[in-house]
């Protein structure tokens, strides 16, 4: 992976991996801003809208079609909350020049395309176009509907609300329903502008060879808009609360689902990310090799480590009468590494899981991004190796201080009605 | 041993084939620059193989519903120790799944490939059941079982099987149930272990940064020829008709879902499946593209939402090409679906249409040959589906839009249309 970041305009990165052994061309643009609950909903609302039209191809039928053409090329959204930011954006792929069968120039096609679905969007006189503006209005309250599907994602979002409430964190990156049908064609294209102007922006561009035009684009494009970004918060440790707190939710399920979630004030993220590794995050970890195979309590029992909150969380789908004897263990699991009960074993193949996955990132343009979009977002720019090399470089007291320093915070459970009777 | 190089005439991608002295079947491709290695080692046995012989039976043998499954959770533990563990001293990601036709184990690593290999051969050659360790798995598998249970996506397409199969046991969970999986002992999982585990039936695929000769060299030290025990599975008679055309369950769910199937008649010819499976793609690819004027009419009206798709769904015995997403009136898609069908086949098949759509698999199958995971997946799947690596590739360019006109004609017919719906509880 080569991998060079540049500044392109006020608050613009924009970063190249360039990797002759890829047939794509990818692009990725991400508008970091704040999570907050005002303004959450109508971000998610028109962060769609780019990539489903333009001033050009004025129907997702149209862009799609011209996408098509291009061997298939992909424009896809982007909207999600890290930590204490919302992250929108629009990503891009298509197949290189050279696997054209008629020698069309995909690259500079989809750049026209991409220039004019950010910089031309389909909008008259300071309002969206109200077809697709419905449709992607539509999407969101159904999204936010549609939580409840997944149970296990749901309860995880419902543990965070209360975990970091307070904090821009605790806010959901699609908001309520109520804002959602609040945000009206014109609202939601002021907000646009207003990202365009003050959003902090990360571009990324991941192909087999470089292509200077690409940066120069979006420089240009850039430059005639009114700049005046922001810095935005997307790392910052989630105070502890005086006691622990809880939810409990009950619905017509067959599984109960227990998430706990676990601060700390280390500053040493690196022991702390083994010490939830050891714990929960293989399948040879504490907590699968007794929650789930010793005792037969669950299907799944895991940790894993939120680094732009410094916590842990730690997942588990039991029978409801199971809940007490899982949490029990857990804990008891947690005292282990506090008392200094790791094996050498143990930290040997939590470190071997962690290079092994840290080392193989490189095969697709995704993780490339991912790695390098991650890094921005808690400020460690390093290669994967070097990452990795932190990780060996951890003591077996810095594991148990890092396990010492966690406490409960809050725990969300969610119980089958059927089994209270 | 013979390295049959395998080529796609239409992108030029290659991979070695070797049927190995041991009866097994290697698909290898080395793939230059990329840092990864995916391995996947299966065997031709799903959920669907409740009724078998060899040919050293009289009779045919019925087991209980979620066997293959559960054999797979098993085969995880051996006598000495898990195979996590054994994982875990090289750093390797492994992992297995069973599906209605296949059971695969699997690993993805950066580096140690060749002992990982060998982990991986060994161990699914290794069965030890006993009372205890069985009885163990049927806690785990049981929270399993309520864990999909849950998962509205999973009752509303088993619903839809249910309604569409009469006998065909891709109606049945994966998993099974609590009850039947209560039925399995040690004596059954071996039964199983030694009808489907056998090399004749299996297939090595791996692909990434490895060496052809080295992957080959621990293949030769390791499996040594193995009989074929001339396996037979049998699957009960299934009409063309459906069972049901429609069924609806409640759930505490937030969005309503739906899945349309329509059921069509299965191939066997493997040249004639591939020319069906293609026609069925981008008959479904024409009708969940994003400027087919149903798709934007039922978006523009609100009935459909960004999670609305269409897919083809088949194997051995069974075949459906299903639309699916949320929607609160799944009834007014099946009315627009079916109005659709005969307006294709009043007006005909668009070209432009049609070629569009030719043109942008082209660039996604380019994509998949990119990826380590993608090119291990592709060989182990076809294979086991008994058709060629590049069989689908490069069949893509015969298809023409007269076959999909006569695809939707002879398969898609309302009569075998099945809808099934997800409910919200307390509406």
């Amino acid at each position: 992976m080569n991998y060079k970041r540049k500044i392109i305009g006020d608050n613009i990165g924009f970063s190249t991996v360039i990797d002759e052994k890829f047939n794509t061309c990818s692009l990725y643009v991400r508008f970091i801003t704040e999570l907050s609950a005002e303004n959450s909903a109508v971000n998610s609302v028109i962060s769609a809208l780019p990539a489903m039209s333009n001033s050009r191809f004025k129907t997702i039928g149209e862009l799609s079609d011209a996408a098509a053409e291009l061997y298939g090329a992909s424009i896809t959204s982007f909207s999600n909350k890290r930590g204490d930011a919302q992250i929108i954006g629009l990503s891009a792929s298509w197949i290189c020049n050279r696997f054209a069968l008629e020698n069309e120039d995909i690259t500079a096609n989809m750049l026209e395309i991409i220039h004019d679905c950010i910089f031309s969007p389909n909008a008259e006189n300071g309002e969206f176009d109200i077809t697709s503006f419905k449709i992607s209005q539509k999407n969101i309250i159904d999204a936010i509907e549609s939580q409840l599907n997944d149970k296990r994602s749901y309860s995880v979002n419902q543990a965070y609300k209360l975990a970091f409430r307070g904090e821009p964190a605790g806010n959901t990156n699609l908001g309520t329903i109520e804002q959602a049908e609040s945000v009206t064609p014109e609202s939601g294209f002021r907000a646009y502008m207003n990202l365009l102007e003050t959003a902090q922006i990360e571009i990324f561009y991941i192909a087999p060879e470089e292509n200077n035009s690409v940066a120069e684009m979006f420089r240009r494009s850039f430059e005639k808009i009114n700049r005046n970004s922001h810095e935005y918060t997307i790392s910052s440790k989630s105070p502890l609360k005086a006691e622990p707190e809880n939810i409990t939710e009950e619905f017509d399920v067959n599984q109960s689902k227990m998430v706990l979630v676990l601060k700390s004030d280390s500053d040493d993220r690196f022991a702390v990310n083994l010490f939830s590794t050891i714990l929960g995050g293989t399948p040879v970890s504490k907590l699968f090799a007794n929650v789930r195979e010793k005792m037969s309590l669950c299907y799944y029992c895991a940790s894993s480590f939120y680094v732009e909150k410094n916590a842990v969380i730690i997942e588990s789908g039991v029978d409801r009468a199971n809940i007490d004897k899982a949490y029990n263990e857990i804990f008891h699991q947690i005292d282990e590494i506090r008392n200094g009960n790791i094996s050498d074993e143990e930290i040997q193949s939590a470190l071997l899981a962690l290079d092994n996955v840290y080392s193989g990132i490189g095969d697709t343009p995704s993780q490339c991004f991912a790695w390098y979009f991650g890094r921005f977002c808690t400020n460690d720019i390093m290669t994967p190796q070097e990452y990795v090399q932190k990780f060996f470089e951890v003591t077996k007291d810095r594991i148990i201080q890092a396990a010492e320093s966690f406490r409960l915070d809050s725990s969300y459970y969610m119980l089958n009605k059927e089994s209270a009777e | 041993m013979k390295k049959e190089i395998i080529t796609s005439r239409l992108t030029g991608d290659s991979c070695i084939h070797v049927k190995h002295s041991s009866g097994l079947d290697i698909y290898i491709s080395e793939m230059t620059g990329f840092s990864n290695v995916h391995a996947l080692f299966g065997t031709k046995y799903g959920s669907i193989n409740t009724m078998f012989k060899t040919a050293e039976d009289t009779e045919y043998t019925t087991v209980p519903e979620g066997i293959a499954h559960f054999l797979e959770h098993k085969l995880f533990e051996n006598e000495e120790c898990g195979v996590f563990e054994l994982y875990a001293e090289t750093g390797a990601m492994g992992n297995a799944f069973t599906s209605f036709d296949k059971t695969c184990y699997l690993f993805s690593c950066s580096k140690n490939y060749t002992e990982n290999l060998r982990i991986l051969l060994d161990f699914v050659r290794k069965p030890y059941f006993t009372k205890e360790n069985v009885e163990k798995e049927q806690g785990i598998i049981g929270q399993e079982i309520q864990m999909t249970n849950d998962n509205p996506e999973w009752r509303v397409f088993f619903n839809m099987l249910k309604s569409m199969y009469h006998n065909h046991p891709v109606k049945i969970d994966i998993a099974g149930t609590a009850e039947s999986i209560a039925q399995i002992d040690a004596d059954l999982l071996y039964k199983c272990y030694n009808t489907f585990y056998n090399l004749n039936n299996m297939v090595l695929s791996i692909a990434g940064n490895i060496n052809a000769d080295e992957v080959l060299a621990i293949c030769d030290e390791l499996l040594k020829p193995c009989e074929d025990n001339g396996l037979e599975t049998f699957f009960p008679d299934e009409p063309d008709s459906i069972v049901q055309s429609e069924i609806r369950e409640k759930q505490p769910i937030g969005t309503p879902i739906f899945h349309l199937g329509y059921k069509c008649r299965p191939l066997t010819d493997s040249k004639e499946k591939v020319k069906k499976f293609i026609t069925a793609s981008i008959t479904a690819s024409l009708l969940s593209c994003k400027s087919n004027e149903m798709y934007c009419r039922l978006m523009n009206d609100g009935i459909i939402n960004n999670s609305f798709e269409c897919e083809i769904f088949d194997g051995d015995g069974y075949m459906s090409l299903i639309f699916s997403g949320e929607s609160s009136k799944p009834e007014e898609i099946r009315k627009a679906v079916v109005n659709e069908f005969a307006r294709i086949l009043r007006d005909g098949v668009c070209e432009k249409d049609f070629l569009r759509i030719k043109k942008s698999s082209y660039g996604d199958l380019i994509r998949q040959l990119n990826n380590v995971s993608a090119v291990a997946g592709l060989m182990i799947n076809n294979a086991l589906s008994g058709i060629g690596t590049f069989d689908i590739i490069d069949t893509f360019s015969e298809i023409t839009s007269r076959d999909v006109y006569d695809f939707i004609k002879s398969d898609l017919t309302e009569d075998k249309l099945v809808l099934s719906v997800i409910e919200k509880a307390g509406e």
